[in-house]
This record gives structure tokens, sequence and C-alpha cells, in this order.
């Protein structure tokens, strides 16, 4: 709360009850870390008003909300419903319906993961906001045809987002097409039953489409001469298009919109196909190729010149590249920002070099897996790549310090890198500390990390949103505490299998109050106690996996259920807890979706049945025991069905690792 | 003259039959109006109501004409037959042709006959309708219908439907319904002949321009089958029992139950088509429903080629579609070949638009949203709605296609029982009904040439009305 422009004595709380409502907007729309924005609306009534009049954008996190926030904030334009828990399509539309007569702005609205809301849902959804303008539906399972023709009435509707929507057909995707002439941007992504005729249809029905993403589908080249006709293309992805090939590609040479194209995982995809598009879309920024060209070929080389100057981002993951291919690449995309060369055999130190010396504008490098890369590479990126902000060296085993030592002197920009079993040590995030730009960091399976060099991080890491300390079995409370000191901002952190950590490191962790993250499989030694710790400390705490923390017990769950409401996703498998518990945690969350609780032996199958009936309505996705699958009762059963909850059942046996 | 030699060296009895059969001049009345010639041909003036039954002197001396060159022709054969019978003894199956032949054509006579007086049925309703007819008319019908051996046929059924159909209430729905029918069919009473010169005077479909071929309106013989007839369930009728079939190869079969004649080679055999083809004029058929682009009167007149055709346009067009598809419920066909063709394809996967129209294959439906502005492939639950609009179009647009057809046709055909019932009503209002009711029998067959092959036949029988000046000009006329 130290932020400026943040009112802290009374005296300034009376003179911002002076100023206008428009200005204290004015002021807050630089405030924007919602943590403050919070304070602010703490200390005076006017911010809170001038807050309230101006707030554009929403995230409640319980449908019993959603009617206050609709009333509260009448200018909102964007809701994102994504981790509404237990939104079905009757509280969504009396929250709706209750927003007053008036026509509410909404304009944008994320409905992701949202698997209880139906067509009646969204139909009066649609009709409550007539300038709806996107929609995202991404990963809603059960949606299907009926809920793309509620949809449709939104004839404003300008982005459609409908990853995964398991049950759209060609029907939906027409019913969206024909309702909505004025589609700007569609994913269908993983819609598996849509094929070329729907998409024939969508090309001839939103002809101002910029973007779209068919990745996964079903759908062959004629597909790809149907978006052809799209004058305003610019964005296609096509990943994982089984029966897409070069023919495709060449279809795809009208006109010269195009910025930017994925055909990663196409693997009919070769050069050549790709080397004619290049050569009539001349105004290519972005090209995904990972895991679809067999292999580089010249011809492809050769045409990279022709859009040297525009190409930004190549990713060639997965594919084997030699030296002379990348300096290829280096001498023809001068501008290139972002390079993938993940997973791909031939990298080495002579290649990287002879990319990266015509290439200083470079920000993202992934060479994961590049098994051959060793310091020399470092140096040589670190010479050339002074912008670079993202590194990823995961599986560079010849890796060491005095690489990283390079990198961190001249890369100050240096905001991700991933050592994810490098064998680094406690020197290395010495240099490492350097950066103090670094918001992730990843130092899983590197397990001669010690205390040491926590210490060094918390020292000078302050704005480390992400750490990852996979396995790093050194690491003791000690260095939990020097982290947890020095960087306030980590909402991410993974702590499995650091087998030293006991509840007295929880207890430090427990000052972090923007966890969101936290990932503790395997902490033998933690109990109640430190679960206790960070439910009362971290209350922004999302996600939660405690699996096989053996000396768990109710006391923690009694913790979690009385202060983390906003847990959304638990594991508690292999956790000593019982069915009273489970009852108590399962009945208190109201926000929790995701629960995974695998041979909870202590719990009787009672206190399953009476724990599940607790939270019914609001369960999306739950992992059991098979076993249970027969003994707790059918309609429990088809209850958490109809709520759209998916039970994902698995047998395996008890094994206590520790 | 010579055609009648023709006939009698080259073809069975069977096929004679056929000829006769399909002699589709005689279809406009020979089927309506056999009740008519034994009333008072003074009884017309009576029905003055009705246009097209005026009495026209010049045609009716035509026909008179006709049958006395037919008689005279009929003579000449049987001289022909004595002459040879006593020369030639041993040719016993030359001898079963020629009378056959000459039994057909004697019927032929009495066909004409009784289509010439046909112009006076409306007359029949105040005439003597359900008198009772002279009994001494059997032997009549047995020398020119049938051999003797099936006098007892005709008589038990006789008397069967004179106790059946006693009821004057009956009759007079009955009649009722002939005449209406004949009314919304635009009454094609006239004769051939009055057709023949229609089209050739150019009244009507000058230009027209047929489907595929571009025959000028004289060129071919247009025909035109009244609607009882187009329903009819039967097109074959056994002269001996009054059977009915479809087809005439199960007639054929069906023959050989009523004698052993009817089982040689020759009588079971197809019936050759091309024996005078090439002297036919070609044949056209005109829809009965006035207003029909089809129906001669219509302005872009275009012919039916077929019977079939004829057949087919007459139900799908102007009847109702009484065939619902037993798997949607929502399809309906007047035509039992269409429905079945639909069950083929009708399955759970039906593509269905906004607008109603439903498609068997989902490219199509798209295509189709693609084309029209607001349409949407509908949602299988929509179906419903949509489908109720879709029948009352359906309705809507059949309702002038409605008409007493179960009525008619119980009249005129009906199927086995009720078709014997209606043929002796007519017998009945003709007052003889024994001649009448062989007669119809003949003409029961002549009239509904067999669905199949019923255009390829060369109908001999166009000689039987035509006289033959008249056929020679047409065809000259064709051939120019």
């Amino acid at each position: 709360m130290s932020q400026d422009g943040k009112p802290s004595s009374a005296g300034a709380v009376a003179g911002v009850d002076a100023l206008s409502q428009d200005l204290l907007a004015h002021a807050l729309a630089g405030v924007h870390d919602p943590r403050d924005r919070k304070s602010c609306r703490l200390a005076s009534r006017a911010f809170a008003r001038a807050e309230a009049a101006s707030r554009r954008s929403a995230r409640p996190l319980r449908c019993e909300a959603l009617p206050r926030v609709l009333r509260a904030f009448p200018s909102l334009t964007s809701l994102d419903l994504s981790a509404c828990a237990g939104l079905d399509d009757a509280s969504l539309a009396a929250a709706l319906s209750s927003a007053g007569g008036t026509e509410l702005g909404v304009r944008r609205v994320s409905l992701a993961r949202a698997s209880g809301v139906g067509w009646r849902g969204l139909e009066a959804m649609v009709a409550a906001c007539p300038r709806l303008e996107a929609v995202d539906l991404s990963h809603c399972v059960a949606a299907g045809d009926r809920e793309m023709a509620a949809l449709a009435a939104a004839a404003g509707l300008r982005e459609l987002v409908m990853d995964k929507c398991l049950g759209v057909t060609d029907v939906g995707l027409a019913k969206v097409a024909v309702g909505c002439p004025g589609l700007d941007r569609l994913s269908v992504k993983w819609c598996r039953e849509i094929s070329d005729i729907g998409i024939e249809l969508l090309a001839k029905k939103c002809p101002n489409l910029r973007s779209v993403d068919i990745s996964y589908l079903k759908v062959s080249n004629e597909s790809l001469r149907s978006l052809s006709t799209l004058e305003k293309l610019e964005e296609i992805a096509l990943v994982g298009c089984m029966f897409i090939d070069d023919g495709g590609l060449r279809m795809l040479c009208a006109g010269n919109s195009l910025q930017s194209i994925d055909v990663s995982r196409c693997h009919h995809v070769t050069s050549q196909g790709l080397a004619s598009l290049i050569d009539s879309q001349r105004f290519i920024q972005k090209i995904n190729a990972g895991d679809s060209l067999h292999e580089i070929e010249s011809c492809f080389l050769s045409k990279l010149s022709t859009i040297g100057e525009t190409l930004t981002v190549l990713r060639l993951d997965g594919l084997e590249i030699f030296a002379s291919n990348l300096q290829a690449i280096g001498d023809s995309c001068k501008n290139l920002a972002e390079i993938g060369l993940s997973k791909c055999n031939g990298v080495t130190d002579d290649g990287i070099a002879s990319l990266v010396v015509h290439c200083g504008y470079l920000r993202t490098i992934d060479v994961t897996c590049c098994h051959l890369l060793t310091n020399d590479a470092l140096a040589v990126i670190a010479e050339n790549c002074r912008m670079v902000e993202c590194l990823r060296l995961e599986s560079c085993p010849f890796i060491n310090e005095k690489g990283l030592e390079r990198i961190a002197t001249h890369c100050s920009h240096l905001k991700e890198i991933d050592l994810t079993d490098c064998r680094i040590n406690d020197e290395a995030l010495q240099h490492l500390a350097s950066c103090s730009e670094l918001e992730i960091l990843k130092l899983g399976l590197c397990s001669s990390i010690s205390d040491k060099g926590l210490v060094y991080i918390g020292s000078n890491c302050a704005k480390l949103v992400e750490l990852d300390l996979y396995r790093c079995s050194a690491i003791t409370d000690e260095g939990l505490a020097a982290v947890a000191q020095g960087c306030k901002k980590i909402r991410m952190l993974n702590l499995c299998y650091c087998t030293q950590i006991t509840d007295a490191g929880l207890k430090h962790l427990s000052t972090l109050e923007e966890l969101t993250n936290l990932e503790m499989r395997c902490l033998v030694r933690i109990t109640g106690i430190g679960i206790t710790s960070i439910a009362i400390g971290c209350t922004s705490l999302i996600e939660l996996d405690l699996k096989r923390c053996y000396s768990v017990d109710d006391a923690g769950l009694w913790a979690l259920s009385r202060y983390s409401q906003n847990l959304r996703q638990l594991t508690i498998s292999y956790c000593q807890v019982t069915g009273l518990g489970l009852c108590h945690l399962l009945g208190s969350l109201r926000s929790l979706q995701d629960l995974k609780m695998v041979h909870l032996s202590w719990v009787s199958i009672e206190g399953f049945e009476m724990s599940l009936r607790a939270a019914c309505g609001r369960l999306k996705k739950l992992k059991l025991l098979g076993g249970l699958r027969s003994v707790l009762s059918p309609e429990l059963l088809q209850t958490l069905q109809a709520c759209g909850c998916r039970v994902r059942w698995v047998d395996k046996p008890l094994v206590y690792k520790g | 003259m010579d055609r009648g030699q023709n006939h009698i060296h080259g073809q069975s009895a069977a096929n004679l039959c056929y000829q006769f059969g399909s002699d589709n001049p005689l279809l406009g009345m020979g089927i309506q109006q056999p009740f008519v010639p034994f009333t008072s041909p003074f009884g017309a003036s009576s029905s003055t109501n009705i246009p097209h039954m005026d009495w026209n002197p010049a045609t009716m001396l035509d026909n008179l004409t006709f049958i006395e060159d037919k008689i005279r022709q009929v003579k000449d054969v049987i001289r022909t037959m004595v002459d040879n019978g006593g020369q030639l003894p041993c040719r016993q199956g030359d001898l079963t042709q020629q009378q056959q032949v000459v039994n057909a054509d004697l019927t032929c006579l009495i066909v004409q006959l009784i289509s010439t007086a046909g112009s006076l049925l409306p007359s029949l309703k105040n005439s003597s309708f359900l008198s009772h007819p002279p009994a001494g008319h059997m032997d009549t019908v047995n020398h020119v219908g049938s051999s003797s051996s099936f006098i007892p046929n005709v008589t038990t059924i006789s008397e069967e439907n004179k106790e059946d159909m006693c009821s004057p209430e009956d009759y007079e729905e009955l009649f009722k319904g002939f005449t209406d029918g004949a009314m919304e069919g635009g009454i094609e009473i006239d004769n051939v002949f009055v057709e023949e010169q229609d089209a050739k005077d150019g009244d009507e479909g000058g230009d027209a321009s047929m489907d595929g071929e571009n025959l000028p309106p004289g060129s071919y013989e247009l025909l035109q089958l009244e609607k009882d007839e187009i329903l009819a369930p039967h097109t074959h009728f056994c002269s001996i029992c009054g059977k009915g079939f479809k087809r005439d190869a199960n007639l054929r079969m069906h023959m050989r139950g009523h004698g052993d004649e009817y089982k040689s080679p020759a009588a079971l055999a197809k019936p050759p088509r091309d024996a005078s083809a090439e002297h036919e004029l070609v044949k056209r058929y005109s829809c009965p429903f006035v207003g029909c682009k089809r129906n001669k009167l219509h302005k872009n007149f275009q012919p039916l080629k077929t019977i079939l055709c004829v057949k087919n346009h007459y139900k799908r067009s102007h009847c109702e579609k009484s065939y619902t598809c037993s798997r949607c419920h929502t399809k309906k066909f007047s035509v039992m070949a269409d429905l079945k063709t639909h069950e083929k394809h009708c399955g759970r996967d039906k593509w269905l638009c906004s607008c109603g129209t439903s498609f068997s294959r989902k490219d199509k439906l798209f295509a189709h949203v693609a084309l029209f502005q607001g349409h949407t492939p509908a949602l299988p639950a929509d179906e419903p709605k949509n489908s109720s609009d879709q029948i009352s179009r359906v309705g809507s647009h059949q309702e002038p296609a409605k008409f007493p057809s179960s009525m008619s046709s119980s009249f005129m055909w009906g199927t086995s029982s009720s078709d014997d019932r209606g043929l002796d009503i007519k017998g009945l209002a003709g007052c003889s009904e024994d001649i009448l009711s062989t007669g119809n029998f003949g003409s029961f067959n002549f009239s509904f040439g067999p669905a199949d092959g019923f255009t390829g036949e060369p109908s001999g029988s166009t000689f039987s009305v035509l006289p033959p000046e008249h056929f020679q000009s047409a065809q000259k006329k064709g051939k120019n």
C-alpha cells in the first residue's frame, strides 16, 4: 500500500471528498493494481463512488455477487464470469434481469469454463446485453448447436471464442455465421464436429473475418479454399489439421492481407507449401511451423528473405536445424523478435551464433532441449541480443553459472528465464539476481540449489511473479523465508517434493498476499498448522495442491474452509482427512470447482456422499477413486452430471512415497 | 382394310385385345358413357346446362360413317374366313385367331357406338336410370363379347350387383359424383376427332415447346384422359370375370385360368410392339385439369409424353398427398413410388432449414442457406413448428386440386368387388346391363392401356375410331 496517490490520512480523505467524481475517476484510471484500487475504495467513499461509476470491468467469483456487481457498476463493459462459481442458467438470467430495466452496456463477456450455463442463460444474456461484441465460451465442453443458436441472436457480435465446445457442429457454426455477419474474430479450435461445409458457409456469410482459428478440426484443403475468399483475413491458425497439405496453403496465396499463420502439427505441410505461401503473401509477421515441416528445405529458407522485413516471430520447434539453416534465417530475417527452436536437433553454438549475430532485436529465444548448447551460445546471445526478455533453456545440460553471468550482466531486461533441468548452482542464481526485472524463474530439478541461492533472488528480484522450485530438494524453510521477504509479488509458487519444508516455511509464505497458485506435493512434513497459516495469510489463493502431504489433517481443511473463500482448485489426494473435514470443506468453499480426492482412506462412503451432496451445484471437475463409482448413490452421480460436473475415475493402487 | 388383314395374320388374340385396350381415343368416353347408348338421344336437351354436351350432328355423322366402314371391314374378314376355312381346315390356330379378331372388332364397334351416343350422357339422369334391362340382351352379349362359357359369370355378377346397388340414393350420389367429376375435369366428353381437330386448327398451344422435343402441335395425336381414368387403380381388366390388374402380364397370367386357349405360347407372349409403329402418329397427352400447363387449353401448353407421365403428373399436381412418410410423419406424397423413394432416404439426419425446406444432405442445406439471406439451418427441436408450416403450405397449395376422388374412383373402378358394382351401375343405367357389362369389360381392357409400354404399343385401334383417310392425312402431315 505504498503506491503514490494513495490517501493515507484523514485530512487527505476530506480533501478527496471535495473533488468532483470525474476527476477522481481520472485519478483512479492511473491505478492499475486491483489491490491498490481496493485500498482507494476503502479509504474514501468518494473514491468508491467514482470507482463504481467509472468501472469498466468486473470478474465476480461467486454467482451470488453477480446481481450486486451489475447494479453497482452501471458503466461496466467487460464481464468475466469464467471464475464465477455456481453460475447456471437461472442465476445468470436472474442477475441480468435484476439489473434494472435499463439495458446493460456490457460488450465483452467471458464464460470460459462456465459449464453450468446453457442456451437459456445465453439467450437471457444476449437479450439483456444488446451491445454485446465479444463472447468467450471456450472450454464449455457441453455447449452445442443450441447454445450457438442462442448466441446468434447477438447480431453485433464481433469476437467469438468457442474452443472445445465439443457439441458444436456445422449447424451451430452456421447459426452464428448467419446471425452475426459482422464477425471479426472466431476461434473454433477443438470443435471436432465442424467440417468443410460449415467453414465454407462461414466464409460466405462473414466477409469481415480477420482472425480464424480452426485448429484440430477435421477439415481439408476445401476449407482453406473457402477462407481464401476472405479479403481481410490476417490471422489463421491450423494447428493439428491433419488433412491440410501444401495444396491448401497454395489456395491461401490469394491476397496479401495475411499476417500470421500457424501450421504447427500439420503433418502434411512441407517447406514447399510454406514457401509458395510466403512467395505471394508478402506481409507475414508470424510463422509457426513447429512439428510440421519434415525438414527445412532451401526453397523455404530462400523465400524467407521476401518477408524478411516484416517477419517477427518464427517458430520451428521439433525440426532438424543445422547451423547453415540458422545462418540463412539470420541473414534473411533481420527483424526477428522471437525464435522458437525447442526440441530442434542439430542446434549448436555455431548455429545460434550465426543466427543472433544478425538478429539484434530478438526478445524471446526458445532453445528448450537443444542439448548441444553450451555457455558459448549464451555468451553470443548476451553479446548480440541486449533486448532479450525471455530465455528458455530447459534441459541444456552444458549451461552453467559462467554463461548465465554473461546473460545477467548484458541483458538487464530479462523477465523470464527457464532453467529447468539445467545443472546450475547457487552462484548462477547470484548472477541472475542482478536482473531486477525478473518475473518468471523456473528452477525445477536443479537439485544443487540451496537456500543461499534463494537468498540472492530474494534480495533483488522484487518483481518476481512465478517461482518454480520443483524437486529442489535442498531448499529449506530459510530459503522460503528469504523469498517471502523479498518477492512480495509472487503469485505462483511450486514447491513440490521440496521435502525439507515444514510448517515454519509455510508460516513465512503466508505473508505472500498475492499468492494464487501454490503446489506443495509430497511435503510430508507439513501439517494442518502450516495449512492454517497459508489459509489465513494467502487470501488470494485460487489453486492449492496438497497431494501426498500425508500429515495434513482435518485442521488444515477447517482452516481452508474458513479462510480460503477464493479457492477454486484443490488437490487433497492421499491426505489424512476424514469425512467430517471434507464435508465442512465442501460445504463452505463457495468458489471451489475442481477437486481431486483420490485415496482418502480415512473418509467413509457416507463422508463422500454427504460432502459431494453439499457441493453438488458448484463442482465442475472431480477426480475420484474408481471403486467409489459403484458405491456412491446413482442419484448423486446424476445430479453431479446434471450440474455440468465431469467425474474422472482413476484406478491405481495406494502406494506411499516418501 | 389391309390393316385388318395384318391383324388377323400377325397378332394373337391377347395382342389384339391389348391393342384395343390401348385404344386411347376411346378412353375419353368409352369408360364414362357406357350406359348411355340405349337411352333416348332426345334426353340430351335436358342437360343443356353443361356446355360441352351439345349434340353435334356432324360429328355424329362422321362416327356413324366410320362404324359403317368398320362393319364392312368385319364382314370382309368373316368372308375371308369362310373362304379359307373351306380350303385349309387344318389350320385351327389361325381360325381361332381370326375369330378373336372378329370378336375384338365387334367389341370395338359396340364401344364406338356407345361413345358416339356418349354425348347424350347427362340426359341419363332424367332417363330410365334404374329401369331393368331387357333379358334378351344376354344373347347379344355372349355373341359379341366372349365365348359362351362365360355367360354364367356375367350373369351372376350382374345379378349380385343388382342386389347390392338397388338403393336409389346410392345411385343418385354416385351419379352426382360422376357428373361433378366430369364438370371439374373440364368435361372432355368430346371425342377424339374433336381433339384432333383442335390440335390441327392450332387453336391452342400454337407455339408450345415440348420438354426436350419440339413437336409442332399438329404432328402428334393429342389425347386427354379423364381424371377418373387417370386415378383408376387398375388398367387391365379381364374380359371374362372383370378382375382388374395393374400389368398386362399379370392379366395374361390370370387368363390362363379361363381356358386352354389362353395357355398357348402365343396368348401368353408379350405383345410385340413394332407391328405398326412406323405408321403411327406420335401420341401426346393433355392433363384434364384446366389451367394446368399440361392442359391443352393452356397458352404455353406442354404435352405429356406417356400415360404414366399423365398419371404421375395428375397425382402429383392435382391430387391430395395422401401418403405420409411413416418415418418423419411430415413429408406427404400423392404417388406411392415417390413415397418409397423418399422413405429410402428419410432417416434421422434430416437437414432442415429455418424456412421449412428440408434436405437429405447437409451440403445441400448449406448451399441453400448460403444462397438465401437470413435462412439458417434449423435445430432439431425447431422441427415441429417448421413442419407444421410446411404442412399448411402444402395443404393450401393443394386446395384447388381437391375433389371427391374416392367417390368417383369407387364409382368408376374401385377395386375388385366394388369395381364390379361400379360397372353394374352403368349397366343398369344403360337399361341393358348385360351387354354393357361385357362391353365395359372390354372397354376396360382397352381404355387403360397398360402403364408398361403403353406408349410404345402401336395401337392399331386408332383405326377403329379414326376413319382411314383421316389417319392418312394426319400421318402425311406428320411426315411433312
